[in-house]
């Protein structure tokens, strides 16, 4: 890190969506395209790290022509480097020519095996491809490796979630819980998981886990909908003794008072918000719980 | 004070305080640079990069094991610790000590190390006490006992002298250390020129030595996984979110994104 003088409010926005992850493709394109024509001998240095984020924004929304000048003007300066060799896979997995966009990155691990965004880039060319089996698969072999890899962690219980495979997909988000224990979204998430799989266990867990996130987070509207909803299942359920019947009646109750709160405050009673008003408290009471 | 102010010539300051300083801070940013082209790659085996992980993924499990629910706790400590198959009971890697003598490239990086660290410090320490020798420079501002006198007055032959007056060779050392932050604030946060950083690396290099210590690096996670045990941190979650009201302020303001669902 050194000093970076922002003379341009421009490369400003740029940097600052790049440290955050944005991926507003669209804006990127807008703003990196006019910097890259206009400005480009101001910039300096800052150039190529300009160019490699508006390239893979360009692959975004489909300007061949913008990518394909980006990776030239970084392969002239940059001409071994397998950044820019993992750059050039991309676009061609974008044109779809999955093929020669494997061979690119094979190329990449035989220099240097420990590469891991070569091949996170083979799995989500089988997940384009929808082979959905091979990727889990192949992601599975790749986090035995490295288990510390949080992005395909989460790549894995998403892929889980689509094949319906709940337990394991819970998996993959207690190791994310664990790793990431303030973030409410990650615990959101897995109680949504446990609460889809069923069964009174798991329906006490999602419960639980909904909890956990309104704690780490007050505002979570859908975590608190998730708490009332699981509580409510498991005071329904004819399995259960008086006391936890009783108990999860008391959640549930506390659930719709916070909801009932939420919603005044939303809009401060305007005129379409008494509407919204009414219906939830409509569709909470529909929900009997004897 | 025991004994009146020394009055020292206005001359010292401008001809011996300030060329130490600068020839100091010059040295470093050359330091930095020189150690930049002298960086070899280090290359790590894929085992290295794994075993790293897994030992961080332990130790998290170790930590932040009580955020999840029991049953998977066990399931994970069983996989890393269980008599018969468990993952630091059976793995053993290959263990080659990385001695100077054997490793070559150790013994190229130890060699520039000194090169660009020490050479530098002691030859122009040497210097500096050969041209500005003969006179006091400057005072430290806290007392000394006179033990400090023959390292802090190589070239005065005084034997009264309080030993707060030092030479101008402890005036450089002074500077070596004192002007670490500089070197932050100019060079960015990694700079060549941090002396004592190195030095302290090459302290505690003995303690990372990992590929030495893969086998008791595991077999103290081992130990370690083994003692530890599940206290749930959810046991009473409803009753400590539903002891009062939730916080809802600023949900509905115009500004926020529409990220909270």
């Amino acid at each position: 890190m050194s000093f970076l003088y922002c003379l341009n409010p421009e490369k400003h926005k740029l940097r600052k969506w790049r440290e955050d992850n944005h991926r507003n493709s669209e804006q990127i394109v807008d703003v990196g395209e006019e910097l890259i024509n206009e400005h480009a001998s101001k910039l300096g240095d800052d150039i190529w790290i300009i160019y490699e984020q508006v390239m893979i924004a360009a692959l975004d929304c489909s300007r061949d022509d913008l990518a394909w000048t980006c990776l030239q003007e970084l392969k002239r300066q940059f001409p071994g480097s397998q950044r820019v060799k993992r750059l050039a896979g991309m676009r061609l997995e974008a044109l779809e020519k999955y093929e020669d966009a494997n061979k690119q990155y094979d190329s990449i691990l035989q220099d240097d095996p420990t590469n891991t965004a070569a091949r996170k880039r083979k799995i989500s060319i089988l997940k384009a491809q929808g082979k959905s089996a091979e990727a889990i698969r192949e992601l599975n072999e790749y986090l035995e490796q490295f288990v510390g890899d949080q992005e395909a962690w989460h790549e894995l219980s998403e892929l889980y979630i689509n094949e319906h495979d709940y337990g394991k997909a819970a998996f993959c988000l207690e190791e994310l819980m664990m790793t990431n224990p303030h973030n409410h979204l990650y615990c959101e998430q897995y109680a949504e998981v446990k609460y889809t799989q069923g069964g009174l266990e798991n329906l006490e867990l999602s419960r639980k886990y909904f909890a956990q996130a309104l704690k780490l987070n007050n505002r979570n509207m859908r975590a608190l909908f998730g708490l009332y909803m699981s509580a409510s299942h498991i005071a329904a359920s004819p399995k259960v003794n008086a006391t936890v019947k009783k108990a999860n009646v008391k959640y549930a109750t506390w659930a719709t008072n916070q909801i009932n709160r939420a919603y005044q405050l939303a809009g401060r009673g305007t005129k379409e918000n008494k509407c919204s008003v009414k219906a939830v408290e409509e569709m909470l009471e529909s929900i009997t719980m004897s | 004070m025991a004994e009146p102010e020394l009055l020292l010539d206005s001359n010292i300051r401008l001809w011996v305080v300030l060329p130490i300083v600068f020839i100091t801070f010059l040295v470093g940013v050359i330091r930095h640079y020189v150690s930049i082209l002298l960086q070899s790659d280090k290359k790590l085996t894929l085992e290295q990069v794994s075993d790293s992980q897994v030992l961080i993924r332990s130790r998290i499990l170790r930590e932040n094991g009580k955020y999840i629910p029991k049953q998977s706790f066990l399931m994970r400590k069983f996989y890393f610790n269980n008599q018969e198959d468990g993952f630091f009971k059976n793995t053993k890697r290959k263990v080659v000590p990385p001695s100077p003598m054997t490793d070559p490239s150790m013994l190229t990086d130890m060699m520039k190390g000194n090169v660009t660290n020490v050479l530098p410090m002691i030859l122009i320490g040497g210097w500096i006490n050969w041209t500005f020798s003969g006179f006091v420079t400057t005072k430290v501002p806290f007392p000394l006992t006179l033990r400090f006198k023959p390292m802090l007055q190589q070239g005065i032959e005084l034997l009264s002298l309080d030993a707060s007056w030092v030479s101008s060779a402890s005036w450089y050392f002074l500077n070596v250390f004192g002007l670490r932050s500089m070197y932050s604030l100019i060079l960015g946060q990694d700079n060549g020129a941090d002396q004592s950083r190195i030095m302290q690396e090459q302290m505690s290099g003995a303690a990372m030595a990992m590929p030495a210590d893969t086998n008791k690096a595991f077999k103290a996670e081992w130990e370690a996984l083994e003692l530890t045990d599940h206290q749930w941190a959810l046991e009473n979650i409803e009753e400590e979110l539903m002891s009062r009201e939730l916080d809802l302020d600023g949900m509905f303001s115009k500004e926020l994104p529409m990220g909270i669902f």
